[in-house]
């Protein structure tokens, strides 16, 4: 194949194929992807990753400043080591000071031994990808710093993460299941049905977000668990969510109903189920991949704005809009600047899904 | 002038009847010398002597120009013949100025009516130990209790110039409090031992309080935050119609007594009023209505539902100093509408306020310290005498659940809980480290601290025990990750603790204690509320751990409801034995615990008693709650509610330390009439 040309190259490549090169033309949302990816991984490891257990208090370790890693040792020999800390509370400014003592090092090591967990909910460990050879982690290592509580920022943030994500998945799935059934109604059947449907989306989306998310959740009831109060935010989210993918499914459904091809799987006799899922679902499914791209930040947001301004998740569940609102008050200014590293990942995870998007929706349709 | 006629020797002798506080200056409290921060008990002097009363009289010049142009009659006839008399703190002061302050909108009528404090029958001293002379310049007390006479300041007035007499006592008992309308359900403090007292009018200064069973306590409640002492600004507002006095001259219109109820309805339709009683509770409310006399130091000119709530001097006000200065020293108190408290301490923090110790939060020390010099002020901590600033109350009368309400109810649990709180860890997170850790009981310099003792029992850091004692109980079985299981279903055992955030970030503490209590095995879940639906929960016996402080409870008979169960709506520690208590047992449900039952018949058996036989039933009380863990406390004696004040380095005669407690309205004992602008 080596003579052959890239356009040839092109004529026979499948569609897939043409998806991924155009995609790949798109450095941005390589790169995008890849973060994505990351932050995935991050969501699916999170107990392994994260090395102090999220909700230990320890008033011995309230705010301390983010702990510098030193990585070779007096003699020059490459030993990342972080060094125990002494806390004293000063008299008279009542600020509490951290000294390193020198004298205990405490080397780093992979996967150590941590607060105990189950992977992936089944697998019970306290390995974490990283640990301090002498001693428990949550004593030692401080990668991002401590809450007033003494509790580790970054274990709490990797943590997080995994809340907020999944929250958006689960959300967008949701959305997902709801937009292609009733967009795939309204597109297919026409009549009163569509006419109801378009309606409904209209006065949902006419309705302002924040508020409408506002009167949702406070709805939520006060004795609910974290865990339920966390199913109803991802509902509540998505029930708005659905209206932009159930546009897009309609829009595509309308055009494709006309076409030769499903036109003729009707005069060989396949039922409505099996024209919809068989043919017309794939040939819109790029589409749907790059809807949900971009329905995907707007959920992770909704998450955390709603969470932020208090009516979403509430402590002791831990999502990035929880630990934002634990850092929206004046001592974390000038105390504990360190907490408001919450809002880092969110920046760039948004931003990642909007490239990616992107840079998905242009390769959706490779021909154009 | 007419010279005060009333003997040195009675004035002392109704001083001395009260000792009812030690000495608050020796406190057990955290070393705080280090700081500098902390400073000495202290305020102006009042001088009973007439003898160094000054004889001549001056004015602030805002008032002499007015006098100039005929609109007010000159100073000699404002102030009263027996005027209240104050050797400042420091200095005599200048007159002049707007002192800025924040308040959190109108539900934060107690910002100001707390400075305006000095309108009570009697009041404490600036150190909070001693009852003395207010609106009233003395007060006997009859031998065997049932009489109280209060002697008022010959020639006193209201703010609009009328003679301030004993007519306003007997109209406020007459056609205010004994007026169903008005008032639909009278004060047990009027009502000792459930039998009704009465105000009788002696003659235009002397006033008499007759009731059928002794009643030494009384003494304490007309000085006290109390319904009887209140004082008109805080018992006149807000629909409340208690005080002890009110303007008769001015409020008679506004009663159909005095005309006929078409004729008040009527002028209430025209109003904008409901009816005549909606009128009234607007009129004779201090905060809304410009126009009601008042007695305090200053009055309000722009009402409280406006973004700035402005006050202003007050030209009738009966104190002066000792040079003969009507007070107040500062013109007008101007408070800023701030609703978010991080915004209020912001603003603090940059100097926009000249005195605020409300609304301003101790975890921000650290950063409001570091701001001093920028924003020109200084930072004084006034430490509280409550036990606890964090406190835990478990609800006896729960019955949402029956297993959770049996555990609830079981002394050992709520030992074992209490075992197992680490409150070291607490104090250094929250409080900085400042407060007291250990039991609810007051602080150890109160005459109703029942021994040093008590502060501890129950209430160190012992999760063996606490694990022994749960085990010993029957919370044997435990889940996979060390929860105890219910006995009846096998599920985790889940206590639910209610916070509301208010004073202190308590839904984030309760947290802690929710990381300590998963060492004894315990889950809780922490259950953050706001403030209107967790009271209201707490109203409907839905809570099981209520999270709240006892503020005041420091003064046992003055401000019980956060220690025991005697109030109908804020019973956190048994929502339904408040109610049976405080409905004399027609509503609610009668505690089977023998343990509540005996400290109510001590606290209402204290009534009679006097101060001596008061503070041991006092003392008792508080052994019960301490070795029975109703109310858990934590954390106390701190500065955490009103004991953070930031005052700009332009006011002087500002005390080192301002007594921190409900008794003492602060910074009301501290006077701020006497506080004024150095330049």
């Amino acid at each position: 194949m080596s003579d052959v040309t890239a356009e040839s190259r092109v004529a026979i490549a499948s569609q897939r194929q043409l998806i991924w090169w155009r995609f790949r033309k798109h450095k941005l949302a390589l790169v995008s992807a890849t973060i994505v990816l990351l932050f995935y991984l991050v969501a699916a490891f999170a107990d392994t990753i994260a090395y102090s257990a999220p909700f230990d208090t320890e008033a011995a370790r309230s705010y301390i400043p983010p702990q510098p890693i030193h990585w070779f040792d007096a003699e020059g020999h490459f030993r990342p080591h972080v060094f125990a800390l002494k806390g004293k509370r000063d008299p008279r400014t009542f600020k509490l000071a951290y000294a390193p003592d020198p004298s205990e090092p405490r080397d780093l090591v992979l996967f150590g031994h941590g607060y105990g967990y189950k992977l992936f909910g089944l697998f019970p460990t306290d390995r974490h990808l990283l640990g301090v050879s002498n001693g428990r982690p949550q004593d030692a290592l401080f990668l991002l710093g401590t809450d007033q509580l003494g509790r580790d920022v970054f274990s709490r943030l990797v943590l997080a993460t995994q809340t907020s994500l999944t929250i958006g998945l689960v959300g967008v799935t949701l959305s997902l299941l709801l937009g292609i059934l009733l967009g795939g109604i309204s597109g297919l059947y026409g009549g009163w049905l569509d006419l109801g449907i378009q309606r409904l989306i209209e006065i949902l989306r006419s309705i302002p977000t924040i508020p409408l998310w506002m009167g949702l959740a406070a709805a939520v009831p006060n004795t609910w668990s974290s865990q339920k109060v966390y199913f109803a935010i991802t509902i509540i989210i998505s029930l708005i969510g659905w209206t932009e993918l159930a546009r897009v499914v309609r829009g595509r459904f309308l055009a494709l109903r006309e076409e030769d091809f499903i036109t003729a799987a009707e005069l060989c006799g396949a039922s409505r189920m099996r024209i919809i899922f068989k043919h017309m679902v794939p040939s819109f499914l790029s589409h749907i991949i790059a809807a949900v791209s971009l329905a995907l930040p707007a959920m992770i947001i909704s998450e955390t704005t709603l969470s932020f301004l208090g009516l979403g998740l509430r402590p002791p569940a831990i999502s990035w809009g929880v630990l934002l609102q634990d850092a929206q008050n004046l001592q974390t200014l000038g105390l504990a600047p360190w907490l408001l590293v919450v809002a880092l990942p969110v920046i760039v995870v948004i931003l990642a899904f909007n490239f990616l998007g992107d840079g998905l929706r242009d390769a959706a349709d490779p021909y154009g | 002038m007419v010279q005060p006629n009333f003997s040195r020797r009675s004035v002392l002798t109704a001083l001395a009847a009260s000792p009812v506080v030690a000495s608050a200056a020796a406190q057990a409290a955290a070393d705080l010398s280090a700081s500098g921060l902390v400073g000495t008990l202290q305020g102006p002097t009042m001088i009973l002597d007439p003898a160094k009363w000054p004889k001549k009289f001056q004015e602030a010049p805002m008032l002499a120009e007015l006098v100039k142009a005929g609109k007010l009659p000159p100073v000699e006839q404002r102030i009263p013949a027996e005027p209240m008399v104050w050797q400042p703190l420091n200095e005599i002061g200048k007159y002049g100025g707007t002192w800025r302050r924040a308040f959190t909108g109108p539900a934060d009528g107690e910002n100001a009516n707390r400075i305006n404090a000095s309108d009570k029958p009697l009041f404490w001293n600036a150190s909070g130990d001693k009852i003395v002379p207010c609106v009233a310049k003395f007060y006997e007390l009859s031998d065997d209790g049932k009489i109280y006479t209060l002697h008022l300041r010959k020639g006193m007035r209201w703010s609009d110039g009328a003679p301030f007499t004993a007519d306003d006592f007997a109209f406020w008992f007459q056609d205010i409090y004994n007026n169903r309308e008005i008032v639909p359900t009278p004060t047990p403090q009027m009502e000792p031992q459930g039998k009704p007292g009465r105000i009788v009018k002696v003659d235009e200064t002397t006033v008499r309080w007759e009731f059928d069973v002794p009643y030494y306590l009384f003494e304490e409640l007309m000085a006290g935050d109390t319904a009887v002492g209140g004082g008109q600004a805080v018992r006149q507002a807000a629909k409340v119609s208690f005080g002890s006095y009110a303007p008769a001259h001015y409020l008679k219109q506004f009663l159909p007594k005095y005309s006929s109820l078409e004729a008040v309805n009527k002028r209430a339709k025209d109003e904008g009023f409901e009816n005549w009683i909606q009128m009234l509770h607007f009129k004779k409310d201090w905060q809304l209505n410009t126009e009601v006399p008042t007695l305090g130091p200053w009055r309000t000119v722009k009402p409280i539902n406006n973004p700035i709530w402005l006050l202003e001097r007050n030209p009738y006000y009966y104190a002066v100093d000792t040079a003969g200065n009507q007070l107040p020293y500062i013109d007008r108190v101007q408070l800023t509408l701030g609703q978010d408290l991080e915004v209020i301490n912001l603003r603090a923090m940059a100097g926009e306020y000249d005195l605020q110790e409300r609304h301003i939060d101790l975890s921000k020390l650290p950063v409001l310290l570091d701001n001093q010099e920028k924003g020109n002020y200084k930072v004084h901590l006034d430490l509280g005498f409550a036990g606890a600033d964090f406190l835990m109350q478990v609800n006896q009368s729960f019955d949402g659940d029956k297993e959770i309400a049996k555990w609830l109810k079981t002394a050992d649990f709520r030992r074992a809980l209490s075992l197992g709180i680490d409150r070291d860890q607490i104090n250094e997170t929250f409080f900085l480290g400042v407060g007291v850790p250990g039991s609810p009981a007051p602080a150890e310099s109160l005459p109703t601290f029942p021994g040093a003792e008590w502060r501890k029992k129950w209430s160190t850091h012992d999760p063996v025990t606490a694990n022994k004692m749960l085990d010993a109980i029957g919370l044997t079985k435990k889940d996979s990750e060390g929860f105890r299981l219910r006995t009846d279903n096998g599920e985790r055992l889940r206590i639910q603790v209610l916070a509301i955030q208010a004073f202190m970030p308590y839904p984030k503490m309760s947290e802690m204690v929710a990381d300590h209590w998963r060492k004894i095995g315990i889950q809780a879940d922490v259950k953050e509320v706001e403030r209107g639906l967790g009271f209201t929960k707490a109203a409907n016996n839905e809570q099981q751990i209520f999270i709240w402080n006892n503020g005041g409870t420091e003064f046992l008979y003055l401000f019980p409801v956060h220690a025991i169960p005697v109030d109908p709506q804020q019973a956190f520690m048994g929502t339904k034995h408040g109610q049976y208590y405080a409905s004399g047992g027609t509503k609610g449900e009668k505690p089977d615990d023998p343990n509540i039952l005996k400290i109510w018949e001590l606290f209402t058996a204290a009534s009679s008693l006097k101060a001596e036989g008061r503070n041991k039933n006092a003392q008792e009380i508080w052994k019960i709650l301490v070795d029975q863990q109703y109310g858990i406390g934590t954390v106390g004696q701190s500065p955490a509610g009103l004991g953070v004040r930031l005052v700009s380095n332009k006011l002087g005669n500002i005390a080192g330390r301002v007594c921190n407690a409900q008794h003492c309205r602060t910074p009301g004992s501290s006077h701020a009439e006497t506080w004024y602008f150095k330049s």
